[in-house]
């Protein structure tokens, strides 16, 4: 029997493989490069099912394919690429390369049948894109990565400025890249840092860099710290360096500011940024390292008070946008920041249960708005449409469920996931007052989100068409409705992977906290990569309310639930009218505040414009100092050449003439030295 | 039966009349002349040696030896021509253009 192990590097390299052939092969290939992705991306997705059925059954591993660099002496490190094939990697191969297949076959409607010229350049570039996050997710060490975690990076930018003849996709691209460059910046002092701190980077094992924290703060261990510091303070600054990396990707406040923007790419490949790619890697990132992260309070409340302010903070902003990828935008930044809410607060089962859940109603959201720009002539914006409920019933369907899903109605997707995170946020919180701030935060999220999303909804496809366009829009192929359909449903049952609370108030059903039991290695996993492993680190005791497990759940749902019902009655009753107002009109200087993202965009030049001095200064160190050192070398050595040509006179007696002298003074300095005279 | 000592005074004197000859002529057939003599007081090191020593080895180099002056003999001619052919002369300062 063919073990599935055996199989991993191919995960990667079947989208790298319709890379390089989108690549080589231009427009000379069917459907100019997208049969090659859709098939690459289908066999990753077989594979990577392979392996959850392997994992399932036991068989996780850690193997190292290819050792690149080794130290010598006392530092003996080396730099490895291996894979790290547990329950968390699995499902995250499972989720990527189901949501890149889909997205490949959306193109096909997307780009293909909307006559878009280069699409090889296009399909190369989601191939490359694919196949580095789906090296991120396999990585068994922090340096491969931060390598693959940059690749990610890169390829955003090439999709982002995909439509680079435009004068908004180049600069959308290059903000995007500069902004989460200077969060990867951080990561990569923090990679370093592990290394000298640890002189390892692995993630999983005895020797990992988180079981080595673990065992130098029980004392059984010693590591370096700089000055003599205190191993917690260093760990907590450590892990904040490489904070700073998932920050930047994963779009949170104050490094958001880059993906409102980064819609200026063309839809599919917002739905990969933001469902399964680019976006993701800062939450897995975490969630891979999350054994070494427990390990500091201070962190994880940060991670926390960080996630739930940005889940309010782009919640707001998602108001009172006019157009329809703008909203969804905001929304990627708020679900994102409770990914890290639930990190921050001990809940590592809950942020992976949205990350899986939210990656597949956000794709549904991101391909329906696709399929309503289609429709729509590429016109975004949500006051140009209404009353598309009747032509085009699939993308309507799929695109309500996946809004109930991400307004956290129950029994959406969303409403377990989000639900959960809350749930552990206020257990946790309770004795933790910057916890508690989080999750009040993150509760106030709940109406907001639900109010931006079903205005979307009822603007987009409820009422009476408000132009011509949207009287009168462009069908739609198989190729938009399958994908939908396939992640619509996906929206609808995902939660049942994980009915925590059901099983809570109904202790006798068993098994249906599936993911629980999956991520706590019940069917076998790596050492010290477990959910219950996790818990027993974290800093947190937990307390019920009203005395007991079961009211806490009760209550918690009752209250998210009712905030996000009311939330969509708001929604319901100011804008599912035949002719809606712009009802956030009345918000007045509110609403410009918000409509101009609290002026962040603004704020950040002002501070690139501030400190301009600086990198001037830098500049002329550059110029002066280190081209000086460069150009002086050249000079000297082209100044001394010109003096020493001149003995290459021509003239054969010459150099006759010098061999002759040469071979005497060679003669008498040896003989000095051998004592012949 | 003459001492090694002869030889070798022989030897050095052949060789520096070629040295000299390189060093001061202009002429590029002195040149190959005074190389050809400079390459056989080697010669005549070699075939000493190996009278001395009574060894066989040193006299089938000096063969050798001889087998490469006639083949430098035949690319140095060559030379030679081509000179007389490009500058109407055999002088080998005029030759001082292959340089930087």
């Amino acid at each position: 029997m063919v073990s599935a192990s055996a199989y991993v590097p191919a995960i990667v390299l079947l989208p790298f493989v319709s890379f390089i052939v989108a690549l080589f092969g231009r427009e000379n290939l069917p459907k100019r490069g997208a049969y090659g992705g859709i098939a690459a991306t289908a066999g990753s997705l077989a594979l990577s099912l392979w392996v959850l059925l392997s994992v399932r059954n036991g068989e996780a591993f850690q193997e190292t394919y290819y050792t690149w660099a080794t130290g010598v002496g006392a530092q003996d490190w080396t730099l490895t690429f291996g894979a790290l094939i547990d329950p968390l990697s699995a499902l995250m191969l499972v989720i990527v390369s189901l949501v890149a297949m889909l997205v490949h076959v959306f193109s096909l409607g997307y780009m293909n049948d909307e006559g878009e010229r280069d699409l090889p350049r296009y399909y190369a570039g989601l191939g490359l894109f694919t196949a580095s996050m789906l090296g991120f997710v396999i990585a068994d060490n922090l340096l491969m990565a931060f390598m693959f975690f940059e690749l990610v990076g890169l390829c955003s930018y090439l999709l982002i400025g995909f439509h680079f003849r435009e004068p908004g996709p180049p600069s959308a691209a290059k903000k995007a890249f500069l902004v989460t460059r200077f969060g990867d910046y951080f990561f990569l002092v923090g990679v370093v840092a592990v290394f000298t701190t640890f002189g390892t980077a692995a993630f999983a094992g005895a020797e990992s860099f988180p079981a080595l924290a673990e065992a130098a703060l029980n004392g059984e261990a010693t590591v370096w710290t700089p000055g003599g510091l205190a191993e917690s303070t260093w760990f907590t600054i450590v892990g904040l360096l490489v904070l700073g990396g998932v920050i930047g990707k994963s779009a949170q406040f104050p490094l958001h500011t880059w993906l409102p923007d980064a819609m200026e790419g063309p839809t599919p490949v917002s739905a990969l940024i933001h469902a399964a790619t680019m976006v993701a890697a800062g939450v897995y990132l975490v969630a891979r390292m999350y054994g070494f992260y427990v390990l500091s309070p201070t962190t994880m409340a940060i991670i926390a008070f960080v996630g739930g302010f940005t889940a309010l903070f782009a919640a707001t902003m998602g108001v009172v946008k006019r157009e329809l990828k703008q909203v969804l935008a905001y929304s990627t930044i708020s679900q994102y920041g409770y990914m890290m809410l639930a990190l921050g607060s001990g809940g590592y089962v809950a942020a992976v249960f949205h990350l899986t859940t939210h990656a597949f109603f956000k794709a549904l959201l991101f391909l329906g708005a696709g399929s309503v720009i289609i429709a729509m002539h590429h016109n975004e914006d949500m006051w140009e449409m209404g009353g598309l409920k009747d032509k085009l019933p699939v993308t309507y369907w799929t695109f309500l469920a996946g809004s109930l899903a991400l307004a956290g109605i129950f029994p959406f997707a969303g409403f377990w996931s989000k639900d959960e995170i809350l749930y552990e946020a206020l257990i946790h919180g309770l004795d933790e007052p910057l916890i508690l701030g989080a999750y009040v935060m993150g509760l106030l999220a709940v109406p907001v989100t639900a109010f931006y999303t079903f205005r979307m909804v009822f603007l987009t496809f409820h009422g009476e068409p408000r132009s011509s366009l949207a009287r009168d829009p462009h069908s739609v192929r198989w190729n938009v409705k399958g994908p939908l359909s396939v992640l619509g449903i996906l929206a609808v049952v995902t939660g049942g992977i994980n009915l925590v609370p059901v099983q809570k108030i109904v202790p006798s059903i068993e098994g249906i906290d599936f993911l629980h039991k999956w991520l706590n290695n019940d069917w076998g996993g790596i050492e010290g990569l477990s959910s219950h492993h996790y818990a027993e680190l974290d800093p947190y005791s937990s307390q019920y309310l009203f005395g007991g497990e079961v009211p806490t759940v009760l209550a918690g749902a009752a209250v998210s639930l009712g905030l996000a019902i009311g939330g969509l009655a708001l929604a319901w009753a100011l804008y599912n009218v035949a002719d809606p107002d712009e009802h956030t009109d009345k918000l007045g200087g509110l609403k410009a505040l918000l409509y101009n993202n609290y002026y962040q965009d603004e704020f950040q030049v002002w501070i690139a414009d501030n400190t301009r001095a600086v990198a001037g200064g830098a500049d002329t160190f550059d110029q002066g100092v280190i081209d000086g050192v460069v150009n002086g070398v050249s000079s000297v050595s082209l100044l001394s050449s010109e003096r020493i040509r001149r003995i290459q006179s021509g003239v054969v007696s010459n150099y006759a003439l010098l061999l002759t002298l040469g071979l005497t003074t060679l003669l008498v300095v040896f003989g000095l030295i051998g004592g012949w005279f | 039966m003459v001492p090694p000592e002869y030889y070798l005074v022989l030897s050095s004197a052949i060789f520096c009349i070629g040295l000299f000859g390189i060093l001061t002529r202009r002429n590029a057939l002195y040149f190959l002349m005074s190389a050809e003599l400079m390459l056989n007081a080697a010669v005549i090191n070699l075939v000493a040696f190996s009278f001395q020593w009574g060894n066989l080895t040193g006299q089938t180099f000096a063969l050798f030896v001889i087998a490469l002056a006639a083949a430098e003999v035949a690319v140095g001619i060559g030379i030679v021509l081509v000179l007389y052919r490009n500058f109407g002369e055999i002088d080998v300062l005029n030759a001082a253009t292959m340089r930087w």
